[in-house]
């Protein structure tokens, strides 16, 4: 049992990654962007492409996969947002689904549909902790995800973090200050989209990945995370992301192999945000802003 | 010499045109009011100031050359609105607010705390209150709020957008003498106001009617006004 609650964890540190994104994304928008997974499938593929199929050094990679998750970040910002702004979220949502299905459908022509495997960032064997074998990349991904985590809590309290959520509460006072809502809205995106490719890049390595590797599996537990987390706040998502991974992989321990229930992972995980949620409807750490 | 001189200004919403040639100057150092009733144009006017509206026609000159930047060059050269309406931050701390005002700014942070001392001094209520979310204070503490806010900047020309809205009499005395406060610092104002009680503090006083000046004369004048008392108070 330990060692499910291991694998959960690190596990978890994944949908951490990306409740972070999406976190960044609702308390500056009121967006549920549920492109955000797909930011990082374009930066594997990419990374992939460079690293593998052109035989480039690994750091070419990442920084090419990085910047094509950002371009996309810009692009999406300016291509679908930015008209979308005034229209109602709903809209923005589905608009944002559809990102993400266009990007999978784009990876699916590009690159085939078949099973890949990116290098990890640092070869060598697995870790013994609590029983359950971790890779050292598994061990990078939840080093970077408590950096990240910290480092958009700090953005939120500069001066530029902090027009990020002026502009949310009130546009017009925002522009009345000389806060510029364009700037802000690339920024926003583009960050998002960078803290997305980081969790793709890592995230490529632990297993094999194919096209839309980051949405099909990855989002909908990092948007429960993001919402047991309270939605809006940083340690919530990384307290989120690790608490659904440990959920999960206690309830495929518990459930599923003790008891033979089918579905145990996903049954888990949506009864502990069911749970939390009755208990405490603004999440684990909600509050305004 | 005038700091701000408006020309035969037109502008509207769309295609709906509110400011039908607005002509006004306002010197340097004083206290200019514009009054009118509700649709004159007067938040209009403040707006395509502050450059936020798009102008259809006319000119603005400011500090002797035309205006025509964007929101946060003005801010910069120093031409800051009090929105209507406060349009304070809600979620953010009183503090936060205060800082975001310093936004055009933020890189001089002597000149920063600076001008966060004179917004406490002005209204001290704000420096007991710092810690605490905009959104949970009093109208009149977020109206001192919106304004400390714009002095953060550090204007010169603080466009003030209906500071007495919603405020008692008491609460509306004590922001005009903020404001009297402020301009005595020499700070140039133009108020747009709904109640004529700010006549008597101004330098020169402005009525606007259907998106036009009508009368243009100095505070007590005007307050002595037949034509503004028909026009105004409809009567």
């Amino acid at each position: 049992m330990g060692a499910f609650f291991a694998l959960g964890l690190f596990q978890g540190a994944v949908y951490g990654l990306l409740a972070v994104g999406i976190v960044l994304v609702y308390k500056a928008k009121r967006v549920f962007n549920f492109a955000q997974g797909e930011f990082g499938g374009v930066a594997a593929f990419c990374a992939f492409y460079l690293t593998v199929s052109l035989g480039l050094p690994y750091w070419i990679g990442v920084v090419g996969g990085l910047a094509a998750a950002v371009a996309m970040g810009l692009a999406v910002e300016r291509v679908i947002v930015r008209p979308l702004e005034s229209s109602s979220r709903t809209i923005m949502l589905v608009a944002l689904v559809g990102v993400a299905l266009f990007a999978i459908a784009v990876t699916v022509l590009v690159a085939r549909p078949i099973p890949r495997v990116m290098p990890p960032i640092v070869e060598g064997g697995t870790v013994d902790i609590l029983g359950a074998a971790i890779l050292p990349q598994q061990l990078i991904l939840l080093a970077v995800l408590a950096v990240l985590a910290a480092a958009m809590a700090w953005f939120f309290r500069t001066d530029l973090g902090l027009a990020v959520l002026a502009s949310s509460q009130d546009l017009r006072a925002a522009q009345v200050v000389g806060i510029g809502p364009t700037a802000v809205s690339r920024l926003v995106w583009g960050m998002a989209a960078l803290l997305g490719g980081v969790a793709g890049l890592l995230y490529a390595p632990v297993g094999i990945f194919t096209p839309g590797f980051m949405t099909f599996t990855m989002l909908v537990p990092a948007f429960a995370a993001a919402v047991l987390g309270g939605m809006t706040s940083l340690p919530g998502a990384f307290i989120g992301g690790l608490a659904i991974g440990v959920v999960q992989n206690l309830g495929i321990y518990l459930l599923g192999q003790q008891l033979a229930v089918p579905g145990a992972a996903e049954l888990s995980v949506f009864a502990l945000l069911v749970l939390v949620l009755l208990i405490r409807p603004q999440g684990l750490f909600g509050k305004e802003a | 010499m005038a700091l701000l001189e408006v020309a035969d200004l037109r502008a509207g919403y769309g295609s709906v045109p509110v400011l039908h040639g607005v002509t006004m100057s306002v010197e340097e150092g004083s206290n200019a009011v514009l009054l009118g009733l509700n649709g004159a144009g007067k938040s209009t006017t403040l707006m395509a100031l502050a450059g936020l509206l798009p102008v259809a026609g006319g000119e603005i000159r400011y500090d002797g050359r035309p205006l025509t930047g964007p929101p946060a060059a003005r801010v910069r050269d120093g031409i800051v609105l009090v929105p209507e309406g406060r349009h304070v931050f809600p979620a953010l701390t009183v503090r936060q607010n205060l800082r975001l005002g310093a936004w055009t700014i933020r890189r001089d942070s002597r000149r920063v705390r600076r001008n966060l001392v004179d917004v406490h001094s002005i209204f001290p209520r704000l420096e007991e209150r710092a810690d605490q979310p905009a959104g949970t204070l009093s109208g009149g503490e977020q109206q001192m709020l919106a304004i400390g806010r714009g002095l953060m900047a550090g204007p010169r020309l603080l466009l003030i957008d209906e500071a007495s809205l919603g405020l008692s009499p008491k609460l509306t005395e004590q922001v005009f003498e903020a404001v009297r406060l402020i301009n005595g610092r020499g700070v140039t104002v133009l108020m747009v106001e709904q109640n004529a009680g700010v006549l008597a503090q101004a330098d020169t006083a402005f009525v606007m009617q259907q998106g036009r000046i009508t009368v243009t004369g100095s505070g007590a004048q005007t307050l002595e006004d037949e034509a503004v008392r028909a026009a105004y108070f409809g009567s």
